[in-house]
């Protein structure tokens, strides 16, 4: 969906300025849940970057994920990706959902989302800040083409 | 061939299509900016709707299986088409488009149309959310109407016509239909903030329930005129109560009635925004209860008095 000409640049420009995200765990400990919740509230006001929170896949930009995906997730992770219309930014949130954390190599767990889903960016943290979740979707849509 | 082109640029620029869409956007812009403000926050900056909806129309168009892909490709531009004809025959600032006796139900059964649009849209995109939210979307619009339409019937009683110029003429000598008949405006109110779904009635969508209710697997372009439908719906709603409560732009067509005119919708723009903030969500029980024993009667009551009194 590449547009030349100023077309092409007033689109780019508008991704830009209206991420909708989507927010999903995949088997996390609800502590980067609580750090998106935070992000989203009143002292950080992400509506002044064009951010929202939306509750419907097809009306997101970005898919939020934070926790390491489980053999049981794995499956409707990968169909709330496929619900998300193109074109659509998955960003990892957190040391488990960038690798695995602390619950890599468990039985019942799959290791970061990059190994379902490709991520465009690797938010760190245990549990990342609020300003680094921020910082991270900036820098995701600087990338944005 | 001037004829064509003036009703061309009539549709097309002003009060058309043209004129209303930046006015649903600077509406929904500012209705944004009061909430964020309200909640301690900056909001979003000016150009974010017109961001939001250019990002909409370029975003991939998908539905479900089992939705019905032509009935929901149509439904979004009725809807859209419906409250842009509403808009013809409202007077923008002492300027109306085309006026005739009987206007004033023309516009009522235009502005409901969408809602009737809302409801299939939800019922044939085959989603629980959005089925269930198209069935609250309905209950709601049988809980507002009466009232709404009762409220309204009040002013055209009094004024002898159902055209909404001459109603809004009649209040030129500074009378406001608010002085005379207070409990049909806060009823109309009401019934507008039912009918553009916004909090606390926002029922049908509501976002910790039922994902985004009716328009829950709408995606893209559809979404985008979803969301203008409902923005322009917002600013006519608006003009319609300024032109029948508020007296409009004070008679005739002149720079101080217009400035008056936009001063007045941005008040009820604000009411509407203040209400959204200070309210939480009724559940659709407590919608229709309040609908059926509390606004219809008091409407009721006010056409009473206007035709015992007035007539």
């Amino acid at each position: 969906m590449k547009g030349a000409g100023t077309v092409g640049a007033i689109i780019r420009w508008a991704r830009r300025r209206s991420p909708w995200v989507l927010h999903f765990n995949s088997g996390g400990c609800n502590g980067c849940d609580i750090e998106i919740v935070d992000t989203l509230t009143p002292r950080f006001d992400v509506e002044r970057l064009g951010i929202l929170k939306e509750s419907s896949p097809r009306h997101a930009d970005i898919l939020l994920c934070t926790g390491p995906v489980t053999r049981q997730s794995r499956a409707r992770l990968r169909r709330i990706y496929e619900q998300i219309p193109a074109p659509k930014w998955v960003v990892a949130v957190g040391g488990c959902s960038c690798s695995g954390g602390i619950f890599r190599g468990g039985y019942n767990v799959l290791g970061g989302i990059d190994q379902v889903l490709p991520v465009d960016i690797y938010i760190p943290g245990c549990p990342s800040r609020p300003e680094a979740i921020i910082e991270g979707i900036l820098q995701l849509l600087e990338t944005i083409e | 061939m001037r004829d064509v082109a003036s009703a061309v640029l009539t549709i097309l620029v002003f009060p058309g299509f043209g004129f209303l869409f930046v006015c649903a956007l600077a509406f929904h812009w500012i209705d944004r900016r009061v909430t964020a403000r309200f909640q301690g926050r900056v909001g979003p900056p000016w150009f974010q709707p017109f961001a939001d909806f250019v990002k909409l129309l370029a975003k991939e168009d998908v539905l479900p299986v089992g939705a019905h892909e032509r009935a929901c490709a149509l439904l979004p531009m009725v809807s859209l088409a419906a409250v842009l004809t509403a808009a013809l025959h409202i007077p923008v600032g002492g300027y109306v488009v085309t006026s005739f006796e009987g206007d004033l139900i023309v516009v009522l059964f235009l502005l409901s149309l969408p809602a009737l649009a809302y409801f299939l849209a939800g019922w044939l995109s085959a989603s629980v959310f959005s089925v269930v939210g198209g069935s609250r979307a309905l209950l709601q619009y049988f809980a507002y109407e009466v009232p709404f339409l009762m409220a309204l019937a009040g002013p055209a009683i009094l004024v002898g016509s159902w055209s909404v110029s001459r109603i809004s003429g009649a209040q030129s000598g500074g009378l406001w239909t608010l002085l005379v008949q207070p409990i049909g405006f806060v009823l109309a109110f009401i019934g507008l903030i039912g009918k553009l779904k916004r909090s606390p009635f926002d029922i049908p969508k509501a976002k910790s329930e039922i994902g985004a209710g009716p328009l829950t697997e709408f995606s893209g372009r559809k979404l985008a005129l979803w969301h203008l439908s409902l923005q322009v719906k917002t600013v006519v709603g608006i003009f319609l109560l300024v032109d029948v409560f508020l007296g409009g732009s004070g008679g005739g067509i002149s720079l101080s009635g217009v400035t008056l005119f936009g001063v007045k919708c941005l008040l009820v723009l604000l009411a509407l925004s203040v209400t959204g903030v200070l309210y939480a969500r009724l559940r659709i029980d407590q919608l229709a209860t309040m609908g059926w024993r509390v606004l219809a009667p008091l409407a009721l009551v006010q056409l009473l008095v206007v035709v015992l009194v007035g007539g």
